[in-house]
This record gives C-alpha cells, sequence and structure tokens, in this order.
C-alpha cells in the first residue's frame, strides 16, 4: 500500500483541500478552523483506492456480514471503526449518530452542484453501519443518472473522484437558516433566520412555514430581535435508530416561537460573523442542541442582485 | 327545492314521544340538550336521587366555573331516568374566546392536580368522611337531624365540585398523553400510548385483588371452603358462622367489607345496599374465585407493570434525538397522564362510592324513623320520597303516612323501566369536537357508534389488544353475575367499579357505552384482557351463548357460532 490511508478531519490542514476531499467538505473544514462546526472525517477517494475496495460495483457490504472479516472489507472496518472511537471522544457520545455524505472532487461549492445526485444516510449508528453507508454513497456516484449528468457537463469521468464525509448529526432542538442579507428585499441591515423544531430539512425542504425572526446586524446588544413572526409549524424532521422522520409537532409547541430572544441573536451575530469572514453575504445552516449552537453550512447568497 | 332546512340557527327540538311525556317547567330547558349517560345511570333511580343530582349540578357549575369552560351540565331526573342537559355558560358567540380562556385554565390545571390532590382536595374529602361518620344519626332530634341533612347537601355539593376539579384534569390529561404519543411516535397502533399507563393498580383493582387474596384463604379450610361453595349467596354467611375457621374468615371478609364494601351494584344509585349492607355480590365473587386455584392475580398485575416499563423505555430511545422540547412535554404528560389514570379509578372510591354511601346512610337514618313511626313499610322506602319530603320526614320526626306515594312512586319507576328513554330537547350539532377537553370526552364516554356495515360483526372502540373467542354472557345487573363463568366473555351494557371483579374471570368484555378512557377500558387493561367498549347495541345484536370473538385491537367483535 503506497497511497495515504489517513482520514483527515474537518479543521485539520489535511481536509482543507478541495482537490482531495472534495468541495463540501473542504468548505466546512475551512470554517471549522474558525467556527464550531460538528466534528466529522473524510475518506478521500485515494483511499479506496488503496484499500482495492471497487467502488463500481454496486454496495459490496449489503446484506453480508461476512464482508467485513475478509480482505478489503474487513481493513476498511478496521479504519472506519478507529476513526468512529475517535468521533465518540470527541463528541462525548459513546454511540453518535452521522450523517454519510458524498463530497465530490468535481463539485464547487461556486457552482452547479452535483448535491442531491448521490445518496445521503443520516443517523447511521456503529461501525459497520457507517461503513456499508460509505460504499454505498460511493457507489452512487456511478448510477446512471449521475454518469449522464457529468457527461451532459462535460465532466471528465476519470476526475470524478468522489470522496465521502462522515460527520456528527446534532440531534438538534432547533435548526435554522440565517440570510446575513434578506433574500426577499435585498436589505443588508438585518439577519433573516428560519427557524423550526428538531433537524434542518423541515426548513429546507419547505414542509414546514418556520417561524421567522430578524435580527439588527448593527447592535452588538445580546438581545437584538427586531422582529418575530410565529407561524404555526405542524410538523419537524427528527433522528430516529437508522434514520430520520418528520413526525408532527405536539400541540402545545406549534405555535410556540422555537427560539428565545438570546438564542436569535447569537444566530445573528453568527451569520455576521461568517458574513465578515467570508467578504460576501452568506446563507448559514445551524443547529442548536441545548445552549450549543453549530455552524453546519455556509454558502453565498445567490438570490442578490 | 325547498332549503328551509338547511338554513342556519339551531335545529328544532326533538319530538316528544307519546309514551314519554315531559313538560319543561323553564321554556329554556327546551334549547338544552337532553340525554341518558349510557356509562353511568342507563336504568332508572329513585326520586331520591335528586339530592345526588342536585349537588352533581352545583358541582359541575363550580368546578366548571372555576376552569372558565363555556358549557355546564345539568341534571333533571325525568320520568324516573337521571338526564343529563348540556347547556352553553356563554352565548353563542362568546364560544371561542371562552374556549381560549378555558384552555390556558385548563393547562395550569394538567400541571397542577396531582399536588392538589394529595395535598389539598383528598384531606378535604377526608374531612368530610369524618364529619359523616362522627354523627349520631339514631340520637339526634328532629331538628338536628334536620340542619344535619342540610349541611350534608351542602358538603355532597362540595364533593362533587372537587370531583371535577380532578377529574376534568385527569382525563384531560390521559387524552393529551395520548395526542402527544401520537404526534411524536405514529398513530398505527392506536392504544400504544396506554400501554405507559397500564399496571400501577389503583383502589379499585386494590379491592379486587384483596378479594382474590380472601379466596386463596378460602381454599385453605375445606370448612370455609364449602360454606362459601356449597351455600345460596344470601346464606353463605351464616354457614361460615358455623365454623371456627369459618368465623375467621369471616373477620377478613368483613375488614374487606369495611374498606372497600362502600360500592353498590348500580352507579351512586342512593336506593341499592352497599356491599357492606349485602355481600351477595362480593360473595358471588368468592365462589368464582375458587374454582381458579392456580392464577395469581398480583403476578399479572406485576406482568402488566414490566410491559409499561418496557414500553417506557422503548418510547424513551425513539425519543432520544427529538428536540428537548419535545421529550419535556413527552415527560410531563407522561407523569401527569399516569396519575391522572390512577385517580380516574380512585375518585370512584373516595367520592363517588364513599359519599354516596353516607348519604344513604343519613336517608336509611330518617328512613328508620318512617319505619319507626308506621309511616312506611320498609326503611328503604325513604329513597321513594324526594329530596323536600325526605327533609320534612326528618323535621316531623317520621310520622305521617307515606304508603301510597311509596306504592306510586315504585309503580312509576316499574312503568318507565320498560321504555327507552329518548333523548329530548334540542341536538347538538353535528361532528366531532376538536377542542382538547371535547377530544377526552370522546374518549371517555365512546364516539358515536358506528354500524360495522358486515352482518355478524359488532363494531366498537379498541379498548384493550388481543383476540379472544369464548361464549358471550349477556349480564345486565350484577344480580345476574353468576351465570359467567369462568372464560366467557361479559357483553354488557357498560361496566363501573363494582363490576371489577368480574374482570378476573371473563376472558374478554364488550360494553354498549364507553370509550378507550372508560373506566371499563382501564380496569380491562389492569387485567390484561381484550376491550370493545361503546358498541351502541352489543347486548341486543349478540345472543347469549353465542361463541363470538373480540378484537380488542381493531374494536370488533365476530358472532361465529
Amino acid at each position: 500500500m503506497m497511497a495515504n490511508l489517513e482520514f483527515p478531519w474537518l479543521g485539520e490542514q489535511g481536509a482543507h483541500d478541495a482537490r482531495s476531499v472534495g468541495g463540501k467538505a473542504a468548505n466546512l473544514s475551512l470554517l471549522a478552523a474558525d467556527f464550531r462546526v460538528p466534528p466529522g472525517f473524510c475518506i478521500p477517494p485515494t483511499a479506496f483506492e488503496a484499500l482495492d475496495l471497487d467502488v463500481s460495483a454496486p454496495n459490496p457490504g449489503t446484506g453480508d456480514a461476512s464482508y467485513w472479516d475478509t480482505g478489503a472489507g474487513e481493513r476498511f472496518a478496521a479504519l472506519i471503526g478507529a476513526a468512529y472511537s475517535d468521533l465518540a471522544g470527541k463528541t462525548g457520545t459513546p454511540e453518535p449518530g452521522v450523517a454519510v455524505r458524498s463530497s465530490g472532487i468535481d463539485e464547487d461549492g461556486q457552482s452547479a452542484s452535483l448535491a442531491g445526485l448521490h445518496d445521503t444516510f443520516l443517523n447511521v449508528v456503529g461501525v459497520h453501519p457507517i461503513a456499508d453507508a460509505a460504499l454505498k454513497c460511493l457507489a452512487s456516484a456511478f448510477t446512471d443518472r449521475a454518469v449522464a449528468y457529468r457527461r451532459d457537463r462535460g465532466i471528465d469521468e476519470r476526475a470524478a473522484g468522489l470522496a465521502v464525509l462522515v460527520q456528527h448529526l446534532v440531534p438538534a432542538d432547533v435548526s435554522a437558516v440565517a440570510f446575513s442579507a434578506d433574500p426577499v428585499t435585498g436589505d443588508r441591515s438585518q439577519v433573516v433566520i428560519n427557524a423550526n423544531w428538531g433537524l434542518g430539512e423541515s426548513v429546507a425542504s419547505g414542509t414546514v412555514t418556520p417561524d421567522t425572526f430578524t435580527v439588527s446586524k448593527a447592535s452588538k446588544a445580546s438581545k437584538a430581535l427586531s422582529g418575530t413572526a410565529v407561524s404555526d409549524k405542524a410538523v419537524m424532521t427528527v433522528p430516529v435508530p437508522g434514520g430520520v422522520k418528520e413526525v408532527n409537532v405536539p400541540k402545545m409547541m406549534r405555535s410556540m416561537p422555537c427560539l428565545n430572544e438570546g438564542k436569535a441573536t447569537e444566530i445573528g451575530q453568527l451569520a455576521v460573523a461568517l458574513e465578515q469572514h467570508m467578504g460576501y453575504p452568506v446563507d448559514v445552516e445551524c443547529a442548536f442542541m441545548g445552549d450549543v449552537l453549530y455552524l453546519l453550512q455556509c454558502r453565498p447568497v445567490t438570490t442578490l442582485g | 327545492m325547498d332549503d328551509t332546512q338547511t338554513a342556519g340557527g339551531p335545529p328544532p327540538p326533538l319530538p316528544i314521544p307519546d309514551n314519554f311525556p315531559v313538560t319543561w317547567e323553564n321554556p329554556a330547558d327546551e334549547m338544552a340538550f337532553w340525554h341518558i349517560d349510557p356509562v353511568h345511570f342507563p336504568t332508572t333511580v329513585t326520586p331520591a336521587m335528586e339530592i345526588f343530582g342536585d349537588a352533581f349540578t352545583k358541582g359541575v357549575d363550580r368546578s366548571l366555573g372555576a376552569y372558565e369552560m363555556p358549557i355546564r351540565l345539568q341534571h333533571r331526573r325525568i320520568n324516573t331516568y337521571f338526564y343529563m342537559g348540556n347547556t352553553l355558560a356563554v352565548p353563542p358567540d362568546q364560544l371561542e374566546a371562552q374556549g381560549a380562556k378555558a384552555e390556558a385554565r385548563l393547562k395550569e390545571a394538567v400541571g397542577a392536580f396531582p399536588d392538589r390532590w394529595d395535598n389539598e382536595w383528598l384531606p378535604e374529602v377526608k374531612e368530610h368522611i369524618a364529619f359523616w361518620d362522627g354523627f349520631d344519626l339514631a340520637g339526634a332530634s328532629p331538628e338536628a337531624l334536620a340542619a344535619h341533612y342540610d349541611e350534608t347537601r351542602e358538603r355532597l355539593a362540595r364533593l362533587w365540585d372537587i370531583h371535577f376539579l380532578l377529574e376534568v384534569p385527569a382525563i384531560l390529561s390521559m387524552s393529551l398523553f395520548d395526542e402527544v404519543y401520537k404526534d411524536l411516535l405514529g398513530d398505527e397502533d392506536k392504544l400504544a400510548s396506554f400501554k405507559l399507563l397500564q399496571g400501577f393498580g389503583n383502589k379499585t383493582v386494590e379491592g379486587g385483588h384483596v378479594l382474590w387474596g380472601l379466596s386463596k384463604q378460602a381454599l385453605k379450610s375445606d370448612a370455609v371452603k364449602s360454606a362459601i361453595q356449597d351455600h345460596p349467596n344470601g346464606e353463605v354467611v351464616a354457614a361460615l358462622e358455623a365454623s371456627e375457621d369459618g368465623r375467621g374468615f369471616l373477620v377478613e371478609f368483613k375488614k374487606y367489607l369495611a374498606e372497600f364494601g362502600q360500592r353498590t351494584d348500580v352507579f351512586c344509585e342512593l336506593g341499592a345496599p352497599s356491599w357492606e349492607e349485602d355481600p351477595s355480590t362480593p360473595i358471588s365473587n368468592l365462589k368464582d374465585f375458587i374454582t381458579q386455584p392456580d392464577r395469581d392475580v398480583e403476578a399479572e398485575l406485576a406482568h402488566n407493570a414490566a410491559e409499561r416499563d418496557e414500553a417506557i423505555a422503548d418510547a424513551r430511545a425513539q425519543l432520544a434525538g427529538y428536540p428537548q422540547a419535545a421529550r419535556d412535554q413527552f415527560e410531563f404528560l407522561l407523569s401527569r397522564a399516569q396519575f391522572g389514570t390512577r385517580m380516574h379509578e380512585d375518585h370512584n372510591y373516595w367520592i363517588d362510592q364513599m359519599t354516596s354511601d353516607k348519604v344513604r346512610r343519613m336517608v336509611l337514618g330518617i328512613g328508620n324513623r318512617l319505619l319507626a313511626a308506621g309511616s312506611v313499610e320498609d326503611a328503604n322506602d325513604v329513597f321513594y320520597l324526594t329530596p323536600d319530603e325526605i327533609r320534612e320526614a326528618a323535621v316531623s320526626n317520621g310520622t305521617g303516612d307515606r304508603r301510597t306515594t311509596v306504592t306510586e312512586r315504585k309503580a312509576e319507576m316499574e312503568h318507565f323501566g320498560a321504555i327507552q328513554p329518548p333523548p329530548m330537547g334540542t341536538p347538538p350539532p353535528d361532528g366531532e369536537p376538536t377542542d382538547p377537553m371535547g377530544m377526552a370526552m370522546v374518549k371517555f364516554f365512546g364516539a358515536r357508534p358506528q354500524e360495522s356495515g358486515q352482518s355478524g360483526v359488532v363494531s366498537g372502540n379498541a379498548g384493550f389488544p388481543g383476540k379472544v373467542t369464548g361464549t358471550a354472557r349477556i349480564i345486565r345487573t350484577l344480580a345476574d353475575a353468576d351465570r359467567l363463568g369462568q372464560g366467557d366473555i361479559l357483553v354488557t351494557t357498560t361496566t363501573m367499579p363494582a363490576w371489577t371483579p368480574l374482570f378476573g374471570t371473563a376472558s374478554a368484555v364488550v360494553t354498549d357505552a364507553g370509550g378507550v378512557l372508560s373506566h371499563c377500558a382501564i380496569v380491562a387493561r389492569e387485567y390484561g384482557i381484550p376491550a370493545v367498549v361503546g358498541t351502541g347495541n352489543g347486548t341486543t345484536a349478540i345472543k347469549d351463548g353465542q361463541t363470538i370473538e373480540v378484537d380488542g385491537s381493531a374494536g370488533e367483535v365476530r358472532v361465529l357460532a
């Protein structure tokens, strides 16, 4: 084995380079150096090659537990096991749930994204299920749809390396999307926050009308809420063993604001800090677990003129 | 096309049948919806029950008023039946605003009721009981007896106030927990939430268990066993007196009656003797229990408790990654619903049964004076007098002749007893309620029965899951309970706490009235037997002796042969 079998962690130098861990992981890694991003490790394409895992064969581990006892499967599971054990230490949780996602080498945070083409696995728990999800993720790069997508865009098939990101899935109390400039009015003096109970899927997918909070960017106070529109939030996304699901919000929580003024302000300040850090208006995904705010994603606001 | 029928405004009052004449004292009464509550009062009641009815109406008015609820419930004894009338506490255009106020009040009440019961209401209930126990009924002067009668009625009204201050949040907490469970964990299994509430036991179940313990004791002595087994119910006590073992057993049996014998076969009927006065029903239960020597009801309760703990652990594991606010809501309502489940039964012991027994004793004390003065032929005839007549009997120390009145009243009850009491007044609009308390009440009294649409299938509400096939026994009164053999399926109109020991004999239970939170469904869960409640027509659609299959999960009963 000549290739490097290290799985670089978000925030480390080794995970900053989009050419080795893909655009998505590299973006998060750079953010993780300065902000609180949930811990995660990257499996670069070179690792799959070095282990001799047949990346074009669909789901080598699926349905056959003995796969993990022999050859490439065993070596891969051992590497995942070591990293998962480190993740348990970093999260303070013995068996943390993780999100397993692809991070394409040909993906670029600033241009057309391959997001949605590759499978994502949420709240995966345990070494073999994670190893299996990583291989399925990888295999999804070779679905007819993914191949056709790359061919249509003239992306070199051989260069279509795919890294896999394994990141702690924070079991969020509340998830939010914050815009450091109002994406509708273009107003750059306010941060606009959409938030709902649970994981961020219900906010991102639009299955629920989230609560809306606006925070004044000029204020440095710990409470700088300038507007609240509480909505009747019917559903939320929650992690359940083996995945996530959408459930009803209990009646008493539906029209209760999901953020208090202090927490909304904290999200507003995070968006302002990220805007300054990036140098452009940002669209931020974040989540509270208890009193701790995690940064999940940061992109430029694309709708501003 | 004539569309005046569908225009807005209240529907017209229901027609009054010829065989059930009624005149409304107050014309506004016709605007209320008057109905029989088949769970509590399926049969005729004595005139003395107006004492209970007045206290009930006052208690409802005060407690629902305290919770700012927009509805009221009144009582009238109409043609010997105990009717309840739903009325509004506010004009219709203020209903919604009043409903919002009530929701806020009830939310507080769900939080506070366990503490208020333990520290405020139960001590007060015990104080009222001590008041009655401390009064010398036989020795009081006529004036003192009349004053005692008046004070008793005031105290009874306060006890029914406490009854509903407790029961409203108790029932609501179970219903809200059921809702939050279904919201968070899915509603595929309609009864799943109730598993987390089972196996705590309660006064009703406890009384049944003490009786089981007595049946085990009886089995240890041939003399006791034979005294119970080989004599008609009415002669068992005398047969027990005849042996030393029997006398020893009687001491224990009387302790049981002193603690749990305040119940009557007919719910709250002041005219019915308590078990302590006439122990035929518990003796009949004992006869049945000694035929099941290997049964261990304590172990069954422990099994239910273990199942509950497992279900709670499962639910908590499922919820581990949910938002803290949702988990807090779940735990809060779980704790309240567990307390509510226990109180939903225990309040029967402390209020419904205990106070009815105390009031009955007082009225019977007046009956004894009537008997001594030759005014009636039996002290129990006093229950055929109205509240005012009873007070007058106390004042006059029983003098006068009331025999004709009693005979007429008995004939009236017999006449109307053969007639199905119709709903009267102005029916409420169609549709199921959507407010939290309305939804809770549907779970208690049962949704409107639906025709199954299949021949040989009777449908109702799922009460406790499981499938059982057995012989149907239609038991309308506890006096008829001897016919229920071990493994038979109890088919009845409704079961109140006095029926509880039968749950140890029956393999399943089917009732005409009640919902998933009815006494019957709760006790079925404690005994772990399949239950279908609120069929509407089970006692008429199913024939005694038929082989039937009860599917407690689907809420269906199939007639097999």
